[in-house]
């Protein structure tokens, strides 16, 4: 079974929040991450971010109240970690958009998360109970692409055996991966030595095939969420007609996974050949970007039980249904009444530069849905965003709330992932951005 | 609270088995009106008369009193049954029970025991959550492999678990072999004979555990009453051992913790489990030829040794699989948390039942092979 028992290599503090103790937080992300042995360009972009994010969410604050600062290294990447109590907070700062009007100040100000955002591999906005907010800035660790290397001769007939990769293993592997190609080569794919860290620091997951002296292929694995995993590959070096090496590859990481604690396990890239043996298909979606793809979504149970109870309505009610019939999901679809909303609604945004893709996804919803979302578009897509994707858990009636005003401006369901929230994930894409690109 | 800090990291990491939901509810969410259960290993046949009988007499005033503390009765009638003393058995809440006792009165931590990878998870499941290390061990073909089991006995090592006949893949070590495992794994360890299906096995040669703890004191058996005997509702198993090894386990066991039912339903049991065995083994070979020669003809590869259960292999994902057949009212086990990817397992029943279940994997398969589409 997965275990995360590697030692959580992590520093701490807790100030006032107040302008006052801006430059401490400053000093803290920077000391902090070259003690972990990052370089300038990793310091320096945590710092610019914290140095926009602690003023703007300073202002927000409450008098008197303080914020815990953990900056975590993971080896590949450094995780800082803002939480702050709001007492009574204006929701609307927390989207990325509030009132953005380039004639104003004010307005003006608000751009500071976004210009934080885009030092970062990734920001992340997350919302505890009593109040609690949490902001979690990642920044991955600089590494170089990897070079290329020999790759096995074709028409190798050496018997195959699995190999749990070493570090180097995993070095090499992910070098000839690049030199092999694939418009679907994560990151850490084609920085070798990232996915090294990655399978040292227990962040990613690896099985290796083997014929003689040769890697032939591997599979890879990595949380997707807390209750999903994302499968990487397999990446195959060889012709294997009777897929052999594929079927070694997803019937031993299928076994590895089967006894954790995640219920499914993800697969987002290419069309995978055979793939009903492994996983139930789930959708498409297209990203544009320097080359566009298609991202084929699969999906495989990983524990027997799944099932829940969703309340909607309209087409997103059609789609789900459709969605459980076709995937034999055991759930309840009922009507929903119609939830009070509050005034304004909040929207997370994660943006993960490396695809020109912002993530959003429902915090809470409000009677300006419909501005807020269009907000966000133009907001982001005047920064050169070119992907956009809605995820709504069906497992919370305030994400449900969003689906009409999603789809009146222009954002349609195309898949759901089962499970991968409170209840199932449906995922969004947005179609006139996206046809326009 | 934190109660984070109060959890230690074996149980924190220890992914909790989750009890599937009762069939009401899952006839509500899978819309039949009825489910077929062939994912336990339950015999359909029910209680041997005399059993049935207990229960239907039980009468309500007899809930309101305490059972006897160890199961005083059942272990005199077990003892004149097996030809051994009373004091040689510990009888639990199921054998599930007793193997939490075995391993709370041999291990510590940092200890181990050893079992198989593809075999009953719950001697791994109760190592791992009492932060004891599971050493699994690949099956060599779809059995036990002796020697890989003795390759990882290290001093730490303090119980080997060889479920006999093994759920799923019903292969068994003959008597010879055991014995051979037992010579080569000396006396430092207990070796635990997992036998709650051995009333399905016929061969002659299938060991006599409990006659081999008179050469190998540190044999301990498990057996069930939830199998052939069909009381898994009652829950009560046992184990037999040698009386310093049992008077070990006894001290981790809680008492009282088999319920007045479960203790008369399982005496009256094995008085009256001729007739019973044998109409459950012709139910189980019928059921099994008339599998394979479906599975045969769809062509599907199957796993199937002794016991009341099946394993097949499906062109799909067991999960997927589980799901479609749940959608005609039959509930398969999916392997894959065996570590068996793209097998289901099945019970093997009643011929009305195996007819109906025949049917629906006949359609199921046929309609995968027509649209080559798992949608
Ligand atoms: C091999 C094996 N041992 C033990 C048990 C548990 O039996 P009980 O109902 O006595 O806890 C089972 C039940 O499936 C089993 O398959």
């Amino acid at each position: 079974m997965i275990r995360h028992s590697f030692q959580k290599k992590n520093i701490f503090i807790r100030l006032p929040f107040s302008a006052d103790f801006l430059t401490l937080a400053m000093a803290f992300a920077d000391k902090g991450a070259r003690g972990f042995g990052y370089g300038d360009r990793e310091t320096g972009g945590l710092v610019l971010a914290i140095e926009e994010l602690f003023s703007f969410y300073e202002r927000e604050s409450t008098k008197g109240s303080t914020v815990e600062i953990e900056m975590e290294d993971q080896g590949y990447r450094l995780v800082l970690s803002l939480f702050f109590c709001l007492a009574d907070p204006d929701m609307r700062a927390f989207n990325l958009t509030w009132n953005v009007n380039h004639d104003s100040q004010e307005s003006l100000e608000m751009l500071g998360p976004m210009i934080a955002a885009r030092t970062l591999s990734s920001l992340r906005l997350e919302f505890g109970a009593d109040e609690k907010v949490i902001l979690r800035l990642t920044r991955n660790r600089e590494y170089s692409m990897a070079e290329r290397v020999a790759l096995p001769p074709s028409g190798n007939t050496s018997t195959l055996r699995l190999l749990n990769p070493s570090r180097d293993d995993l070095y090499h592997f992910a070098s000839m991966a690049a030199t092999y190609g694939s418009p679907f080569l994560p990151p850490f794919l084609a920085r070798p030595e990232m996915a090294a860290d990655m399978l040292e620091s227990g962040h990613l997951n690896a099985l290796l095939v083997a014929g003689d002296d040769w890697i032939m292929g591997g599979v890879l694995w990595k949380p997707l969420t807390d209750s999903c995993l994302e499968l990487y590959g397999p990446y195959l070096f060889i012709d294997n007609p009777d897929d052999e090496a594929m079927t070694l590859l997803m019937d031993e990481a299928v076994k590895c996974i089967s006894r954790s604690w995640f219920k499914g396990l993800v697969r987002r890239q290419g069309a995978l050949a055979g793939h009903e043996r492994f996983f139930d298909f789930l959708g498409e979606i297209q990203l544009s970007g320097k080359n566009d793809v298609n991202a084929t979504y699969y999906y495989r149970q990983l524990k027997e039980e799944s099932s829940g109870v969703v309340y909607c309505t309209g087409n997103l009610a059609i789609f789900l249904d459709e969605q459980y019939r076709r995937l034999c999901l055991p759930r309840q679809i009922r009507t929903a009444s119609n939830l009070r909303l509050r005034n304004a609604s909040v929207l997370a945004v994660e943006l993960e530069n490396a695809r020109s893709l912002a993530v959003m996804r429902p915090l809470c919803a409000g009677k300006d849905l419909d501005t807020n979302i269009r907000a966000h578009l133009d907001l982001l897509h005047g920064q050169g965003i070119e992907n956009f994707i809605v995820e709504l858990d069906t497992g919370r009636s305030e994400d449900v709330a969003f689906a009409d005003a999603l789809e009146k401006n222009s954002f349609l369901p195309r898949l759901l992932i089962p499970d991968a929230g409170l209840g199932d994930l449906v995922i969004y894409d947005h179609c006139k951005l996206n046809a326009q690109s | 609270m934190n109660l984070d800090a109060l959890i230690p990291d074996y149980v924190r990491n220890f992914q909790a088995y989750h009890p599937s939901r009762p069939d009401h509810i899952l006839q509500l969410e899978y819309g039949v009106p009825f489910l077929n259960r062939l994912n336990n290993n339950e015999n359909p046949l029910g209680p041997p008369p005399a059993a049935a009988r207990v229960i239907a007499a039980f009468t309500p005033d007899r809930a309101s009193l305490y059972p006897n503390g160890d199961s005083y009765d059942l272990r005199q009638a077990l003892g004149d049954r097996i030809g051994i003393a009373p004091d040689r058995f510990l009888v639990g809440n199921g054998s599930c029970d007793v193997i939490a006792s075995v391993i709370k009165a041999f291990c510590q931590l940092g200890d181990n025991i050893i079992t198989a990878d593809k075999t009953f998870a719950v001697y791994e499941w109760v190592a791992e959550f009492s932060g004891i290390e599971a050493r699994l061990v690949p099956l060599l073909g779809y059995t036990f492999d002796p020697q890989a089991i003795l390759d990882r006995i290290d001093d730490r090592t303090k119980i080997i678990f060889v479920c006999n006949p093994n759920n799923p893949t019903g292969s068994y070590w003959k008597r010879q072999v055991l014995v051979d495992f037992l010579e080569k794994a000396g006396n430092n360890l207990i070796v635990v004979v997992d036998e709650a299906y051995r009333e399905y096995v016929e061969d002659p040669e299938y060991p006599d555990s409990i006659d081999l703890m008179k050469r190998f004191p540190n044999l301990v058996t498990f057996r069930t009453f939830s199998k052939m005997y069909a009381l898994a509702g009652l829950r009560v198993g046992y184990l037999a051992g040698n009386d310093d090894v049992v008077e070990v386990v006894r001290q981790t066991s809680v008492a009282y913790s088999v319920n007045v039912q479960a203790q008369q339903a399982a005496l009256a049991a094995i008085s009256d489990d001729h007739e019973h065995i044998i109409a459950t083994r012709t139910m189980v070979r019928m059921a099994k030829s008339f599998m394979l020669a479906i599975c045969d003809n769809l062509a599907l590869d199957t796993v199937s040794g002794e016991g009341n259960y099946m394993m097949i292999k499906v062109p799909i994902n067991d999960m997927m699989m589980y799901r479609r057949l749940m959608k005609r009212g039959m509930m398969v086990r999916t392997m894959t948390g065996f570590r068996f990817p793209g097998w289901i397992r099945i019970t093997l029943r009643e011929k009305s039942v195996m007819e109906l279940f025949a049917e629906a994997l006949q359609k199921e398969i046929k309609s995968i092979q027509s649209t080559g589409r798992t949608w």
